[in-house]
């Protein structure tokens, strides 16, 4: 694991003023928002930016990070790696949300910010409380986790792990792992949400834990695309099969194989529906058939004679008609 | 440690509950339903009686972190949440038609 110099990732000095970490932010948020960026790695660098801002945008954050960098500066890491902040590093710090701050929902961020601020399998750690007796609910968590689409048809059970910082009968921080079984009900759709009761962090005086949110998301598939709860396929047919119509089979998600009319005078992009057969729920979605005419080769003699018989068939047949050339 | 798992679609958040998800005070989720970021069935209903989904926990995470990272108000970030989600569906519109 690096260690991340959060300074650099925003581009902003040590010193940098908290109105100096937030418009460089901002400036890089929108260059690198997935939804607009044209950069190839908007993605990786949306997330880093996000993490640095987490950290450099919250006094106690901020402070605890400087201290470690100052360790690894003075040699801590002797190879220029880091493995694991040093024993004691953290002392006197305690990562509570202010006012305001938002959930935490860390889903995205690095091992090594899991490392120090204690949040892994997406899991949000901040969340030390103030010392003394008082009574609170603990606060929710969120985390995203990825399934196949398999998983998302057919149900799933999955083991999570998850490194929270908590706080110890002493009122000291410490990271605790755990391993929670997670069911995946069948029929579950990419942005929803699957709700653990008390699986957040643990309340104080009595209250009762926060609850964890897990936003599905499902993992790029070698055949089918999701778009909500419709899926989608490209199905290549030959020429033949585009113009003359044919049966041919395909795959579903489910496992089963189904035969599907090609239409007669099919084109390429044409849209065939198998209905129902997309993701699952309440109002199950469809898959489409995207239709994809593939050329056969005409790598032998046979095949050249029945492409020039072709040609001589529809001597009227202009593909460049509209061209006007 | 087997968790008792649920998905929002099949046991629906009170707005206590969604507050609480997002880090906000019920009366931030209620703003939300003002400025139309979130739609409730039944708006004249008292708010102890709206329920949400998954797609309003999204767009309520959505509308905290443009409030928090941007300084946006709530009418800008519904704004911005109302582009965003057109720019998803013409783009994936385009790919169902292999344009994109």
């Amino acid at each position: 694991m690096d260690f991340k110099d959060y300074y650099s990732a925003l581009g902003v000095a040590r010193d940098a003023s908290d109105d100096d970490i937030r418009k460089a932010y901002r400036k890089l948020a929108r260059k690198y928002h997935p939804d607009v960026s044209k950069e190839a790695d908007a993605d990786a660098k949306m997330r880093e930016i996000n993490e640095a801002r987490d950290v450099l945008s919250d006094k106690e954050k901020r402070a605890a990070y400087d201290q470690l960098a100052d360790h690894v500066a003075r040699g801590g890491s002797p190879d220029g790696r880091f493995r694991q902040p040093p024993p004691g590093w953290d002392e006197g710090y305690e990562f509570h949300r202010g006012p305001g701050q938002g959930p935490a929902d860390h889903a995205d961020f690095s091992e090594f910010f899991s490392s120090i601020f204690g949040s892994r399998g997406g899991m949000g750690g901040m969340g030390g409380a103030p010392r003394g007796p008082y009574r609170e609910r603990g606060e929710d968590h969120h985390a995203a986790i990825e399934i196949s689409l398999e998983d998302a048809l057919h149900g799933a059970e999955r083991q999570l792990s998850l490194r929270a910082q908590e706080i110890d009968a002493q009122g000291r921080p410490r990271l605790v792992e755990r391993t929670l079984d997670v069911k995946i009900p069948p029929g579950v759709r990419p942005g929803q949400y699957i709700r653990l009761a008390g699986q957040g962090l643990p309340g104080h005086g009595g209250e009762p834990a926060g609850d964890l949110y897990l936003e599905v998301r499902i993992a790029p598939h070698r055949l089918f695309r999701v778009e909500g709860s419709d899926l989608y396929m490209t199905l290549p047919v030959t020429p033949t099969e585009a113009a003359l119509g044919a049966q041919v089979t395909v795959p579903t998600p489910s496992g089963a194989r189904v035969d599907v009319s090609v239409p007669k005078g099919a084109r390429n992009g044409m849209k065939l529906r198998l209905k129902e057969r997309g993701l699952g729920g309440k109002t199950p979605g469809h898959l489409y058939l995207l239709i994809e005419i593939a050329l056969p080769p005409a790598d032998n003699d046979a095949a050249r004679a029945a492409y020039q018989a072709l040609a001589k068939a529809t001597p009227s047949f202009d593909p460049r008609l509209n061209l006007g050339a | 440690m087997r968790a008792v798992t649920t998905v929002i679609e099949s046991a629906p958040l009170t707005l206590g509950e969604l507050a609480r998800a997002v880090g906000a005070e019920d009366q931030w989720v209620v703003r939300l339903v003002e400025v139309e970021i979130l739609h409730v069935d039944t708006p004249s209903d008292p708010p102890e009686r709206w329920h949400f989904r998954s797609a309003d926990l999204q767009r309520a995470l959505a509308a905290r972190r443009l409030e928090r990272d941007f300084g946006a108000n709530l009418d800008a970030a519904a704004l911005i949440l109302d582009l965003q989600s057109e720019l998803r569906r013409v783009r994936a519109l385009m790919h169902a038609h292999g344009l994109a």
